[in-house]
């Protein structure tokens, strides 16, 4: 592990506190800690539906009008409005809203014609697919070449580390997915087209978990795995690019940062060559925020990348939250927001927990 | 760098690509919009394009030449004395996908649900008279092979056969659905995602914003060649055309102009090009302002328009210009085109009117493509007679609204007839009798009591070529003295593969059909 003496000091101390507490009152130390928790995780939760709410509400887009359309008679109209409960006051549309919320109910979407439950049980597997497998190469990635940046600033990779940064940052990332397909799939013809599945499967494999590669394993049908694995790749190395810049020069910076703190010189007035003080004593040192960044990038993916998810025709929750956004659709918006929501808080939660854990280890 | 290093390594796995399944059809379009396959509720371009592939109404449009009426479940009929009903012999070979015959019993469950949910299609049939509350009693049966339908609307049985084309008159199987009732909705939840029909197609699979999967019905009179039709949502333009160019798609709608013409340069797969029967045009609130209001503005804006150069430079071949509210094709359709744009004569008008220039104008249109191209011309050339249109994007349903209720002035609007008659469209911009029902005249705050009796009297008229003439001298009115502008009507593009073969689409939007294609 990273340097010596006096990590091995502080690491001791926590045990020696937790050791000396009684069991029981260390049941009772971590209760509160727990409620509490969940306490501010419900007072967050009401708050991102309130705000939801009343931002579906406030949409110049009435939902009712979406719905018939403009040749509908008034009578249509007005009996839509009713069905939908527009016609309540908002207080009692929010009341019946969260009634319901606590049974589990989520509504029925307006666009999709089916329970908002079983629309993101669909789509959000589908997502979480995609950012993890993108979240995974950009981290591999891009720290990568933050670090082969570093071991050699100014050299050939700081350049091209730089250079991929800039691209990834800049680029509009529809038109990236675009160019990927145009190259990738329509020239080159090495990787398959926009959708989850070639319509040879499609329409067979099952959507049991609603994750393409679990849902083709399952099927037993041959070919089926891979031909998943090969429809993620383009949109996963999209989205992997664009990410992977703000990692790669995240890593950079923050291990050149090290690179001027004292302990750095130390290492190096003992003869350690540079590569060995970026990873062996450097880059454990910034795990912290490298974990705190990783997990927002990855926590922002989950939102669902909607240009990404539109150009590769991949059936994602930020797709669904945007067509529903354009419907009017609130039960589809509300719930959409409240999954990704609670996934983005939870998320949060457990990378402050990981980095508390880490400080603690390594001492602050 | 990465992408390509990662690419070429995991090249190897993509190896099952080849051109789409020999017995499917593979169409690329946006199926976003669906919102439900129910007949008596789906009103969206992809539910309405679906319905003649699901299900059979009494009688049909003729997919070639929509005036004519065709037999369907319906093998004949005939008209009642009174003038107000139909009697309808049902086929005797007429047999839904589940293998049940169909009924008398079937026509009255369709067509009394359809008027008693009462969904955004259900104004077609109030034509009739028939609203949830009257539809009762109005469909009979006579006996296991006949029905009479009655109205109580001032219409002849020419029209009420008209209505029954509509999607919205389509025949369910009343066996099936009644076991997928909930509540009071008549299998409503049920049918949006699944079908009960006597169609070429049923529905196998539906996922919302992903795909629809249609299987040949093996009990369909005329077995469709092909087994299944798979419609894929690809809901970016640029990826449907890398799509069907590459082979992975058989079919592909809704590209751009600038796409197609490229495919067409490129000359490996087909257009097809469609003549639909949408109309696009300008609407004036009468009411907005006393500019606005003066019939002169009306006129002057007629001469505002660079038709040519819309049509050539920003539509190319999605649109011809046109200037009546009937579309080409249906009967009655004024076909000659007496304005161009003409500035000079556009500013005299409003000067002798005492218009007085320059004028804001506050200008609603469709956030998307090409209204925003079409609407950015009408700025540039409104601008020079001294009009100034500050163009506001908006979402459909909030440019509806603002018609609805009247709050903006001059806004682009489209409109698709919804059944295969004139009065469609008439009924929908030569009547406002007393700003009472929500016809396109009401949003544009034009009161027409006149016009609406004569409209109403047209839509009466038994005389085929007496009816015809009727509508001639309503167009040409509304061509002239209307706070209406049209501008075009529409041509649908569609890309096919040269295998694909027998694809047929008509002028109506719902005139979609996959039966006859074969590859």
């Amino acid at each position: 592990m990273s340097f010596d003496q006096s990590e091995a000091s502080r690491a001791a101390q926590p045990e020696i506190a937790t050791s000396r507490r009684p069991q029981g009152r260390r049941y009772l130390f971590v209760l509160p800690g727990l409620a509490s928790g969940i306490v501010s995780f419900a007072i967050t939760l009401l708050a991102l539906v309130l705000v939801t709410f009343a931002m579906t509400r406030l949409s110049p887009i009435d939902p009712a009008l979406q719905l018939v359309g403009d040749h509908a008679s008034q009578s249509s109209y007005q009996q839509a409005r009713v069905e939908l409960g527009l016609d309540q006051p908002l207080p009692v549309q929010l009341g019946i809203y969260l009634k319901r919320l606590l049974t589990g109910d989520l509504g029925v979407s307006l666009s999709t014609g089916q329970p908002v439950l079983s629309d993101i049980a669909r789509t959000f597997p589908a997502t979480v697919e995609l950012a993890t497998a993108a979240i995974v190469v950009a981290s591999l990635v891009g720290v990568g070449l933050g670090i082969l940046a570093v071991l050699k600033p100014g050299g050939a990779v700081d350049a091209i580390a730089r250079f991929v940064s800039l691209v990834g940052f800049s680029t509009p990332i529809f038109w990236l997915g675009l160019l990927a397909l145009l190259l990738f799939y329509a020239r080159l013809g090495w990787l398959p087209g926009p959708g989850r599945l070639d319509v040879a499967y499609a329409y067979t494999v099952e959507a049991v978990t609603g994750f393409g590669i679990i849902d083709a394993f399952l099927s037993g049908q041959d070919g089926a795995v891979a031909d998943a694995s090969a429809h993620l790749v383009l949109p996963v190395l999209v989205l992997a690019f664009y990410g992977l810049g703000g990692i790669a020069r995240l890593t950079r910076s923050a291990l050149l940062d090290e690179l001027g703190q004292d302990y750095v010189m130390v290492a190096r007035a003992k003869g350690a060559g540079r590569a060995r003080i970026v990873l062996v004593h450097a880059l454990p040192n910034i795990v912290g925020p490298l974990l705190t960044v990783l997990a927002l990038a990855y926590a922002h993916l989950l939102e669902g990348a909607v240009l990404t998810e539109t150009v590769f025709a991949w059936p994602g929750i930020g797709r669904y939250l945007t067509t529903g956004m354009f419907a009017g659709d609130a039960p589809a918006v509300l719930g959409a927001t409240i999954v990704v929501g609670t996934a983005f808080i939870f998320l949060n939660a457990m990378t402050d927990l990981a980095v508390g854990r880490l400080q603690k280890r390594r001492g602050r | 760098m990465a992408a390509a290093v990662f690419a070429a390594g995991l090249s190897g796995i993509a190896a099952a690509q080849a051109a789409t399944p020999a017995n499917a059809l593979v169409v690329a379009q946006s199926i976003d919009d669906a919102v439900s396959f129910d007949p008596a509720e789906g009103f969206e371009l992809t539910t309405v394009q679906t319905f003649n592939n699901v299900y059979q109404r009494l009688v049909e449009s003729d997919r070639k030449d929509g005036t004519k009426i065709n037999p369907a479940i319906a093998g004949s009929w005939k008209p009642g004395i009174d003038g107000k009903s139909l009697e309808f012999e049902i086929r005797k070979d007429a047999v839904f996908a589940s293998g049940n015959p169909v009924r008398p019993e079937d026509v009255i469950f369709s067509l009394t649900r359809a008027a008693k949910l009462n969904k955004s299609p259900a104004f077609i049939l109030n034509e009739l008279g028939w609203t949830a509350d009257t539809v009762a009693g109005a469909i009979s049966k006579i006996d296991d092979s006949h029905v009479r339908l009655t109205w109580t609307a001032d219409v002849g049985p020419a029209f009420a056969l008209a209505l029954l084309t509509a999607p919205i008159a389509s025949i369910v199987d009343e066996k099936v659905v009644s076991t997928h009732v909930t509540g009071d909705d008549f299998g409503n939840a049920w049918l949006k995602t699944n079908s009960a029909g006597s169609g070429a197609f049923v529905i196998a699979k539906y996922q919302p914003h992903e795909a629809l999967v249609l299987a040949a019905n093996a009990r369909s009179a005329e077995k469709p060649k092909l087994a299944t039709v798979i419609l894929q949502n690809v809901p970016d333009a640029a990826a449907r055309r890398l799509q069907v160019e590459k082979g992975d798609a058989d079919v592909a709608r809704g590209l751009g102009a600038d796409q197609v013409d490229a495919i067409k340069k490129d000359g490996k797969l087909t257009v097809d090009a469609v003549p639909s029967a949408r109309t696009d045009y300008i609407l004036i609130n009468s009411k907005a302002s006393a500019e606005l209001g003066n019939p002169a503005f009306w006129k002057a804006a007629r001469y505002l328009v660079d038709y040519e150069g819309i049509t050539r430079d920003l539509l190319r071949g999605q649109s011809d210009i046109h200037q009546a509210f009937l579309p080409v094709g249906f009967p009655g359709a004024l076909k000659d085109n007496p304005y161009k744009l003409d500035v000079e004569k556009a500013k005299k008008i409003l000067a002798d009117a005492g218009i007085k220039t320059p004028l804001k104008l506050e200008f609603p249109v469709f956030k998307d493509q090409p209204f925003l191209s079409v609407a950015q011309s009408l700025q540039s050339t409104f601008a020079k007679a001294g009009i100034e249109l500050d163009i506001q994007p908006g979402v459909a349903s909030d440019i509806y609204a603002r018609g609805r209720s009247g709050k903006y002035q001059i806004t682009l609007r489209y409109w698709i007839p919804d059944y295969f008659d004139p009065h469609s469209n008439a009924s929908a911009f030569a009547i406002n009798k007393d700003n009472s029902a929500n016809t396109v005249a009401k949003q544009a705050g034009w009161v027409i009591p006149e016009l609406t009796t004569e409209t109403l009297a047209a839509v009466k008229e038994q005389d085929p070529a007496k009816r015809v003439a009727d509508y001639e001298k309503i167009q040409k009115q509304i061509q002239d003295e209307s706070p209406f502008v049209f501008l075009y009507q529409g041509a649908d593009q569609v890309v096919l593969g040269k295998n694909v073969k027998g694809y047929v689409q008509g002028l109506n939007a719902d005139q979609v059909y996959y039966d006859g294609v074969s590859k």
